[in-house]
């Protein structure tokens, strides 16, 4: 696994895709301690202030259907390694986001670009890990693990963990 | 450039040029086979039936073209959230032509070929099926 850390970036789908395009190795992982255009599904923002966790994978070349199911399951693997970690109780909003408390903690967008069949493919994830306080038009629907547990995370473990979640889970539907 | 190399005691002479529109002769012996480098940044071979299909000659040399199909059509099943190109233009490998919500992912459907759009047979928010055409090349 190899991973590029960035301080920040527009997007860490943006430059994962930008890799990928240059030949970058699947498993490549983009993390950004911040981004300025944070988005997810039809392009809505994604608020990414420092303290978050905001990373994206490039995905080994997969058919669409593995593709899907693992952007199912991302879902899943967040909340299980949000709750192992720190006994907080998660609710899954199938099929992207993960809930806390009735607030968005984590959202998931994979991005495919495909002609004939599928060239390339990144997953990006946005975990509220260590943002202290979010701003008005965002505090009743977003909430993050500082928060939560009052007191900070380690988000390079955190990153770890999920990402191995995710080559476990591609491996086992691919087989 | 031009070398000769040996394998299994057979000589082949290999020469390298680049043609008119960027893409690379490689010239074996007496057989010519062409490259073109899309916009993901690979090379890819294009076969001397491409020049039938899509051929075009300038000066002495036939400048070869990537094999095309004459619709693009999507790949799965679900809404079109956005077109990226008119009637009229001419698309070339990796150029984006629609993005396509499908399976809980944005799909970005990409030319894989060379050709101008004659008709797009989708519109914006319009939900398609798997094998549908998308756009119809001249």
């Amino acid at each position: 696994m190899i991973i590029k850390n960035y301080k920040i970036l527009k997007s860490t789908n943006l430059k994962a895709k930008e890799l990928a395009k240059k030949g970058a190795d699947p498993w490549t992982i983009v993390v950004a301690k911040e981004q300025t255009s944070g988005y997810g599904r039809k392009k809505t923002a994604w608020s990414s202030p420092k303290g978050g966790l905001y990373f994206s994978a490039i995905l080994p070349k997969s058919n669409i259907d593995d593709l899907q199911t693992l952007t199912i399951l991302a879902a899943f693997i967040c909340a299980k390694t949000i709750k192992e970690n720190f006994n907080l109780e998660t609710f899954i909003k199938l099929p992207n986001d993960v809930w806390i408390n009735g607030k968005k903690v984590a959202g998931i967008l994979t991005e495919n670009i495909i002609g004939r069949e599928v060239k390339l493919s990144v997953m990006g994830i946005g975990l509220n890990t260590n943002i202290k306080k979010f701003p008005k038009d965002l505090e009743n629907i977003a909430t993050s693990l500082r928060i939560e547990l009052g007191k900070e995370v380690d988000n390079g473990k955190l990153l770890k963990q999920i990402i191995e979640g995710l080559k476990e889970q591609l491996r086992t539907i691919s087989e | 450039m031009q070398t000769t190399i040996k394998i299994d005691n057979k000589v082949y002479r290999i020469e390298i040029s680049e043609t008119e529109d960027d893409s690379l002769k490689v010239k074996v012996n007496d057989k010519d086979f062409f490259f073109t480098k899309n916009e993901l940044g690979k090379s890819r071979f294009t076969d001397s039936y491409a020049k039938n299909l899509n051929g075009e000659t300038k000066g002495n040399g036939i400048i070869v073209r990537e094999r095309i199909d004459k619709e693009i059509k999507s790949p799965l099943a679900g809404t079109i959230s956005s077109i990226a190109v008119k009637i009229g233009e001419t698309l070339k490998p990796g150029k984006k032509v629609a993005t396509l919500i499908a399976m809980k992912m944005e799909n970005e459907i990409i030319s894989e070929g060379y050709g101008k759009i004659k008709e797009i047979k989708v519109k914006e928010n319009q939900s398609v099926n798997s094998g549908d055409t998308l756009i119809i090349l001249e």
